[in-house]
């Protein structure tokens, strides 16, 4: 903006428009001489424009003084300790995780242990009739049966 | 350990990439995160400054401010400046602040009320000889009102421009916009904030 108009200030007349625009350069020193100059006269002879200098001069101040507000000193040390605390509870959060998690994780893997066994024995027993005894084996009679000393005997 | 090594970070401070201390603090030495605290403690307080003008309120933003950074520290891709995040953090966090406390809906709802023109600085003291008058509260709040009938993204422009002195390529950056966009933002701003100012109300634009 500043460079466009003071490449044309031969064909542009100061007006409060332009004046407005280029208030804050002014106010900053950046306008180059001519056109502080044409500025200057204009506010001399304009109340709107002399009074929204007057204005932005203020803000200015406010601003600066605001910019300069120190800020809590002992901030860091604040920001510290909510970290500090902060990465705590995550600690006692994950180590309780694991205290709970490893009991549960060894009672499972035993119970999956006693299970596969009972399977692999169920898959061991002979099918069908299992634990029946045949049906000629029940028609002999332990008493007609030679004694073992009749064997014996050559 | 982690002693001597703040002790020794802290001499040492510009000279080490703040990508690499980034790297250790997620590694687990969290003490080099004062560091940055330290460095750019004045840098967010400002900027919170520019949107809630109270050193109160501006110093909880910027203690928020550093705790979000540190929790989101994992997130941070180091594609930009640690500082530009840092700002857009401090944007957000002051943005966040100002909606909560419902200030731009009130002054907007009474102005669409009454229609009329918001007290100036005429009405607030003379400006006769404004480089003699002492600053006070009422001052504050009368800019900061100002301030606070802006959009969003021109009060961010304005405040990055008028209280950390950042050049348009930096905002542009901040705000993940083109210089141009930037450019035009400060442009609407500053022509508002005269009206503002000065105690005109001005039309409503984005």
């Amino acid at each position: 903006m500043i460079s466009f108009v003071s490449n044309h200030k031969s064909q542009l007349k100061m007006n409060c428009q332009l004046c407005q625009e280029i208030l804050e350069a002014y106010q900053e020193g950046k306008l180059p001489a001519g056109m502080m100059t044409q500025l200057e006269s204009h506010l001399e002879t304009c109340d709107s424009c002399k009074k929204l200098s007057e204005i932005q001069l203020l803000a200015n101040r406010v601003i600066k003084l605001e910019k300069e507000t120190d800020s809590d000193p002992f901030l860091a040390t604040r920001v510290m300790a909510h970290i500090e605390r902060f990465e705590d509870e995550r600690l006692k959060t994950s180590s309780l995780g694991v205290r709970i998690s490893r009991p549960a994780l060894i009672t499972m893997s035993l119970a999956a242990a006693v299970l596969f066994g009972i399977m692999l024995g169920n898959l061991s027993r002979p099918a069908g009739n299992a634990g029946m005894v045949p049906v000629e084996f029940a028609l002999i009679n332990d008493a007609s049966l030679e004694s073992v000393d009749f064997l014996s005997l050559e | 350990m982690s002693g001597i090594f703040l002790r020794a970070y802290f001499r040492n401070q510009f000279e080490m990439n703040e990508n690499e201390l980034i790297k250790l603090i997620l590694q687990g030495e969290r003490d080099m995160f004062r560091i940055f605290v330290e460095k750019y403690r004045q840098m967010v307080f400002r900027t919170c400054m520019g949107f809630v003008h109270n050193k109160e309120d501006a110093d909880d933003l910027t203690q928020e401010v550093f705790i979000h950074a540190y929790r989101s520290l994992p997130d941070f891709k180091m594609k930009s400046a640690f500082s530009t995040w840092l700002y857009r953090i401090a944007v957000n966090a002051s943005l966040n602040k100002v909606r909560r406390s419902g200030r731009i809906s009130f002054i907007d709802w009474i102005e669409s009320l009454f229609g009329s023109e918001s007290p100036g600085a005429g009405q607030l003291f003379d400006t006769n000889d404004p480089e003699n008058i002492i600053i006070k509260k009422e001052h504050s709040q009368w800019l900061q009102r100002a301030l606070d009938s802006l959009p969003e993204k021109q009060r961010t422009a304005i405040v990055l421009s008028k209280y950390e002195d950042l050049s348009q390529k930096e905002i542009a950056e901040i705000m993940k916009t083109s210089e141009g966009a930037v450019e035009a933002l400060l442009h609407r701003a500053k022509k508002n904030l005269r009206e503002k100012l000065s105690g005109r109300i001005p039309k409503k634009n984005k």
